[in-house]
């Protein structure tokens, strides 16, 4: 990615590059069949002809802290400034299912994200905002992504929306709370893969406009992995979902798959993320043209959304990562993104402040109304360096599909510990290169100022929040019907060993105001809990 | 049981209190003192109880912890607070992950021995652990 000794110089990934570009680096595209026009296959330039003179994307901040009441604040906040979707950040109980007033949990309630143990949680959280007509990403691990999309339909339901109508995304990504973010108290891959698909077959059925799964591949990135791992990671996961709900026999691939939906990484290499994502949208076409024989052109068309890269923001001199963020968010934007998270400024130290969280819809916002950029789709189309590095980034990116499958697959990967010792390496590899100076982040290992010229705001979660969680837990234990509550987790244990889909039996406890520990322990009982493979229990 | 360390190495664990899932830091770090000649036990993600019960069974040099969702003030001290309960104070506490400036000083308050924020050099963290440790 820098100089070598024998001064080549390459892209973030190790990709060579020239020092230009000319027509005869392009001179064998076939651009009508590889090139083509946006809003048609392979989809390279945009999944529409018109792209954001048709529809901006929408501006979704990944938010949540404390208590249910004090998120929707911050909706309210958000909404009232721009935001455009909603994207809920769930606490560490939460996303391993457990309870506020779980054992040894207390001091994670509230923190790095909000605490959901109920229904009546869901529906605090939405009070008052508009959920029929703006749509809502769930950001749930897949342990807890059934339940917690459960909550949020039934709340529409309750409100008199149309569940068929209803907009949205569950994250639902196997592979993120797996390898990149531990989750100590989940069952294994292999089951866990079931729950995730339930979700998606059920959706499919159901929930026609929402998007059942996210696959996330920002993760991947954040724990280490370069730009075509990352790819290579994102579709190895969909292939898992395409195959597991296949092998079922229940739904063709044309009937679901136009559902899925996928969270990409924005990061430093400015010219290497428009390709990545420029790229990705062409390999998904091929894949599921020609692998899976879709016909909808909606099976087609890579539908994400982006988060701008966490870990490239610096905790010193934090200002500096507003730049950051522009050029991540740009970078999103030529790229063709769907829906757009800009991380706040104060990333490497806090939750986002308010003040960081309107600079974050500023950004966007400057973006789309002020530089131009929307008037024209794919503007960085046939460019020669563009072009030649989408080659060679897809190039790259079938390779490492191809090794995982050559490994046994994804499911396969991940409980060997494959994937976590391909992070690992990936990650001591770019620490490694910040070490050196090979990799530069200016005012970390180059601009150093011994004090930090400014201060800003920073922000602290309330660790009151377990204490008021666990006193509504406790109200809503006393105030529901047990005995009905019991039977649905009865009814949701059967459905589970009879390999029945469990949205049904989640639904009916979720109104019942069954608690997520309560639904989770249920699996739990019957798989176990899953030792990560790098050495970590919980206890 | 105590077990020996006979090889003459400094025993580190490396934990990650409570229940934040972001182990990137926890493995460069844990590398890099392995790189120095360090054993280091890797919990992930443990109770402060069972953090300390594996610092007395182990017989450990020193205890790191790192955290990187804003719940390291209570999880840090739970950690402090035991080891002193069990007459281990002097296992240096070493912390990283992301800690806002102004939670520094309450941290070494509270007993701990370094913190290492975000963009910490890894050289000068090993080096106090070599110095310290």
């Amino acid at each position: 990615m820098s100089n070598h000794g024998e001064n080549i110089i390459t892209s973030d990934s190790g990709i060579p590059l020239k020092t230009v570009y000319t027509k005869d680096d392009v001179q064998d595209i076939n651009v009508e069949k590889e090139i083509g026009y946006p809003g048609r296959e392979p989809f390279l330039r945009g999944i529409h002809e018109n792209m954001y003179r048709g529809k901006l994307w929408t501006i979704r901040q990944f938010t949540g802290y404390n208590t249910p009441e004090e998120t929707n604040e911050r909706f309210r906040y958000e909404h009232k400034n721009g935001s455009t979707g909603f994207s809920i950040a769930f606490d560490a109980p939460t996303e391993n299912g457990l309870d506020a007033d779980d054992l040894n949990v207390a001091d994670d309630v509230g923190m790095g994200g909000v605490s959901c143990c109920t229904l009546r949680d869901m529906e605090v959280m939405f009070e008052g905002l508009p959920i029929d007509k703006v749509s809502t990403a769930v950001i749930a691990s897949p342990f807890s992504a059934c339940a917690l999309s459960a909550m949020y339909f039934v709340l529409a339901e309750k409100r008199g929306i149309d569940i068929k109508k209803l907009m949205g995304t569950t994250q639902n990504d196997l592979l993120l709370f797996t390898a990149c973010c531990h989750l100590p108290a989940i069952i294994p891959p292999r089951h866990l893969i079931r729950l995730c698909v339930d979700l998606v077959e059920w959706c499919a059925q159901n929930t026609p406009k929402w998007h059942p799964v996210s696959i996330a591949s920002y993760n991947y990135r954040e724990n280490g992995l370069n730009a075509w791992q990352e790819v290579g990671l994102l579709f190895a996961n969909a292939i898992a979902y395409i195959e597991e709900e296949l092998k079922r026999n229940r739904l063709k691939v044309d009937e679901f798959v136009p559902t899925m939906s996928f969270h990409m990484a924005s990061h430093s290499d400015f010219f290497e993320e428009v390709a990545k994502f420029r790229a990705a949208r062409r390999i998904w076409c091929k894949l599921l043209k020609e692998r899976y024989k879709a016909e909808d052109p909606k099976s087609l068309m890579l539908r994400f959304h982006v988060q701008t890269s966490g870990s490239t923001l610096t905790y010193q001199q934090p200002l500096n990562n507003l730049i950051r963020v522009a050029y991540q968010v740009l970078a999103a934007a030529l790229g063709g993104v769907q829906s757009l998270h800009a991380n706040s400024y104060d990333e490497g130290i806090c939750l986002p402040t308010e003040q960081g969280i309107l600079l974050s819809l500023r950004t966007q916002q400057i973006a789309q109304l002020e530089t131009g950029i929307t008037r024209v789709s794919d503007p960085l189309g046939g460019s020669y360096y563009l072009e030649h590095l989408t080659n060679e980034i897809e190039k790259r990116i079938w390779d490492y599909m191809k090794k995982l499958e050559d490994k046994g697959g994804l499911i396969s990967c991940l409980e060997s510990g494959w994937i976590h010792q391909e992070s690992f390496q990936a990650m001591n590899k770019y620490q490694n290169q910040i070490k050196t100076g090979e990799r530069k982040v200016v005012g970390v290992n180059c601009f150093e100022l011994e004090e930090e010229p400014y201060q800003v705001p920073y922000f602290r979660p309330d660790p009151g929040t377990a204490q008021r969680q666990k006193e509504k837990l406790e109200n809503i234990r006393n105030t529901r019907d047990n005995q009905k509550v019991a039977k649905t987790l009865l009814d949701l244990k059967n459905a589970t060993i009879n390999g029945e889909n469990v949205m049904p039996a989640v639904i009916s406890a979720v109104k019942e105001y069954a608690t997520l520990g309560e639904i989770c322990d249920v699996w739990r009982e019957i798989y176990g809990i899953w030792e990560i493979p790098v050495g970590t229990s919980w206890s | 049981m105590l077990k020996e360390s006979n090889s003459g190495k400094k025993r580190v664990i490396m934990a990650k209190p409570g229940l934040d899932g972001h182990w990137r830091a926890a493995m460069i770090i844990s590398t890099a003192l392995r790189n120095a000649g360090m054993e280091v036990i890797y919990m992930g993600n443990q109770t402060p109880a069972a953090i300390v019960e594996c610092a007395m069974q182990e017989d450990v040099d020193a205890v790191g912890l790192s955290i990187l969702a804003a719940s390291h003030m209570k999880l840090i001290k739970a950690v402090v607070d035991l080891l002193k309960e069990k007459n281990m104070s002097d296992i240096p506490v070493v912390v990283g992950g992301t800690i806002p400036r102004h939670d520094i000083p309450e941290l070494y308050d509270m007993g701990v021995k370094a913190v290492f924020p975000p963009g910490s050099k890894i050289e000068k963290i090993v080096d106090f652990f070599m110095e310290n440790v």
